[in-house]
């Protein structure tokens, strides 16, 4: 018992050294601009066939099941309002968050957590790189500026399908459609939606570089370092969702 | 290796460089629909209940939204002031006398208030202003009218279906006429005879106009008398003297009348003549002795004409 809360407070101690390393990495040259720009590469173009399309069937089908509820008391001309407010407060950043967490959060920590099993990382070291600024600085960097512009995209895509969504029903023109959406959202709207963005990015980057950084030795160690990965950051997500939601309730939210 | 990287970094930059944008166009429309690049003016109004009005609700002029609510904080007991934006180039057209009321957009929508009212001779409104509020429709006060305007359509369908009833069994003038049929027969009678009475007043309405039709004629008496000044003045001096004659028949009448009483009357010398038999045979004898006398004297005359005495003398004169 005293022992797992030395180990759990250790634990801390150690993201909170990881976490301190990492500002001070980012802010020291030399700079891994190449490294960052492909690891954006990989995170952020590669993941976005898979988010755009999660993006498009969340907007189209939270559309589709929202109207029944709507169409009961004649208030289907508030389907644009209802997407608009649902896709822009809460479920582009979400939903990018946790499909973001599925597949760049596995893939980094099976990527670390192999390169630190086969001595890479050590490797690494000796030969002069450092192995933190080029591994972990550029991943995390990477999904911090990634996921905020996925989430764009998500939010874009995702009216869109909301929009046809309608048009399938009823007739609204674009036009009349986006004023819709435009008026029922306001700037914090946006900004919550960036900083959420942001802070998702940030957590999954982090979460997946120290899991696979400090990944246990030996084969059976990847696999773990991938699932708790995906696991710790979609929970941290979660998590920081309420977070910033009670935070904004402040701000008249 | 090269070329692959500077592909890459074409790549994440123009994916960069597209996600951005869509965050920017949001933006950006954001800003112009909700009027937050444009320039406001801050007006104020007072409310005794603003009803559920949130800070971010529209303001509506003449059905246009103008503004947005600033501020909403109370101000006193039952005082709450509203601190509105309006937007610049819609203020011109906003007059300082403009009252804000409460309402809602749609029956279940979001509390807004409308600017109404508005005199053109009025100056528009400018920052800082103060404008009057009103109350607006309220729904509890509609719902109110509307039960009063329920229990009244029950009493007049009570109503109706007595009336109704009384109809159908024959109560009172209606049911009669649509049950009774001696009542139709005496009807149909009673409107024959009016229509007859109406076709003798026609043409006794046509005698009327071909009379008045003569009136209007330039001749004949009632004509000169209803257009003619002239005749009617002389018509009016004739009949004045004819008072005066007949006053003065009237005075000779009664001198007449004495007379005739005085002629009836035996004391007077008339009377006596006329009267009395006696003194007309005394006169008769009076008259037959004078006429004796003067037969004598006229024979005494020619023998005294025959006298020397006088002959000559008697000459002279006739002469």
């Amino acid at each position: 018992m005293v022992k797992s809360i030395k180990n759990l407070l250790l634990e801390f101690a150690r993201i909170h050294r990881f976490l301190m390393r990492f500002f001070r990495e980012l802010i020291t040259p030399p700079y891994e601009f190449k490294e960052i720009i492909r690891q954006c590469y990989e995170i952020g173009w590669k993941s976005f066939p898979l988010i755009s399309l999660t993006g498009f069937i969340v907007g189209f089908v939270f559309t589709k099941q929202s109207r029944p509820s709507l169409e009961e008391f004649g208030a289907t001309s508030w389907l644009p309002s209802l997407i608009s407010i649902a896709i822009v407060r809460a479920l582009a950043p979400l939903v990018t968050a946790l499909i973001s967490s599925g597949k760049v959060g596995s893939q980094i920590g099976a990527e670390l957590s192999s390169m630190n099993v086969t001595e890479q990382i050590d490797a690494m070291e000796v030969s002069g790189t450092n192995p933190y600024k080029y591994l972990i600085v550029s991943r995390i960097l990477a999904t911090s500026i990634m996921i905020p512009i996925l989430t764009f995209y998500v939010s874009g895509i995702g009216l869109v399908g909301g929009y046809l969504s309608i048009i399938s029903h009823d007739d609204l023109s674009m036009l009349s459609f986006f004023t819709q959406v435009f008026g029922a959202i306001e700037y914090i709207d946006v900004i919550a939606m960036v900083i959420r963005a942001v802070v998702f990015g940030f957590t999954i980057g982090f979460i997946s570089c120290y899991v696979g950084y400090y990944s246990s030795k030996g084969t059976e160690g990847v696999g773990k370092a991938a699932n708790s990965a995906v696991v710790a950051s979609m929970f941290l997500v979660f998590l920081e969702e309420i977070l910033i939601v009670q935070i904004l309730s402040f701000f008249n939210y | 290796m090269d070329t692959k990287d500077r592909k890459r970094s074409i790549t994440v930059g123009l994916f960069a460089f597209i996600g951005l944008l869509i965050l920017i166009a949001g933006i950006l429309v954001l800003g112009s629909q909700q009027s937050k690049f444009s320039k406001n003016l801050l007006i104020k109004t007072h409310f005794e209940d603003v009803k559920g009005l949130k800070v971010g609700n529209n303001v509506w002029f003449s059905g246009v939204k103008v503004g947005i609510i600033k501020s909403i904080k109370f101000k006193g007991v039952r005082d709450v002031e509203v601190l509105m934006n309006i937007e610049e180039k819609s203020s011109e057209y906003i007059r300082k006398d403009v009252a804000a009321k409460l309402g809602s957009d749609g029956l279940i929508g979001n509390s807004i208030i409308t600017l109404e009212g508005g005199s053109p001779d009025v100056p528009a409104i400018e920052e800082g202003d103060v404008i009057q509020s009103a109350s607006g429709t309220d729904m509890e006060d509609m719902l109110t009218t509307l039960q009063s305007n329920n229990k009244n359509l029950v009493r007049i369908t009570e109503n109706f279906v007595s009336v109704s009833e009384d109809i159908a069994s024959g109560n009172g003038l209606i049911g009669a006429l649509l049950t009774d049929s001696t009542l139709v027969v005496g009807l149909k009678q009673a409107i024959a005879g009016l229509n007859q009475t109406l076709a003798g007043a026609q043409t006794a309405v046509g005698d009327l106009t071909a009379v008045s039709a003569k009136l209007n004629q330039e001749k004949g008496l009632i004509h000169d008398l209803s257009t003619d000044t002239l005749v009617f003045a002389n018509l009016r001096t004739s009949s004045n003297q004819l008072q005066e004659v007949s006053d003065k028949a009237v005075v000779l009448m009664d001198n007449i009348r004495e007379v005739t009483e005085r002629l009836n009357d035996k004391n007077n010398a008339v009377g006596v003549l006329t009267n009395d038999e006696s003194v007309a045979n005394e006169i008769k004898s009076i008259l037959r002795n004078l006429n004796q006398s003067a037969e004598k004297l006229d024979q005494n005359m020619e023998a005294l004409q025959h006298s020397f005495l006088i002959r000559r003398h008697l000459k002279k004169v006739i002469d």
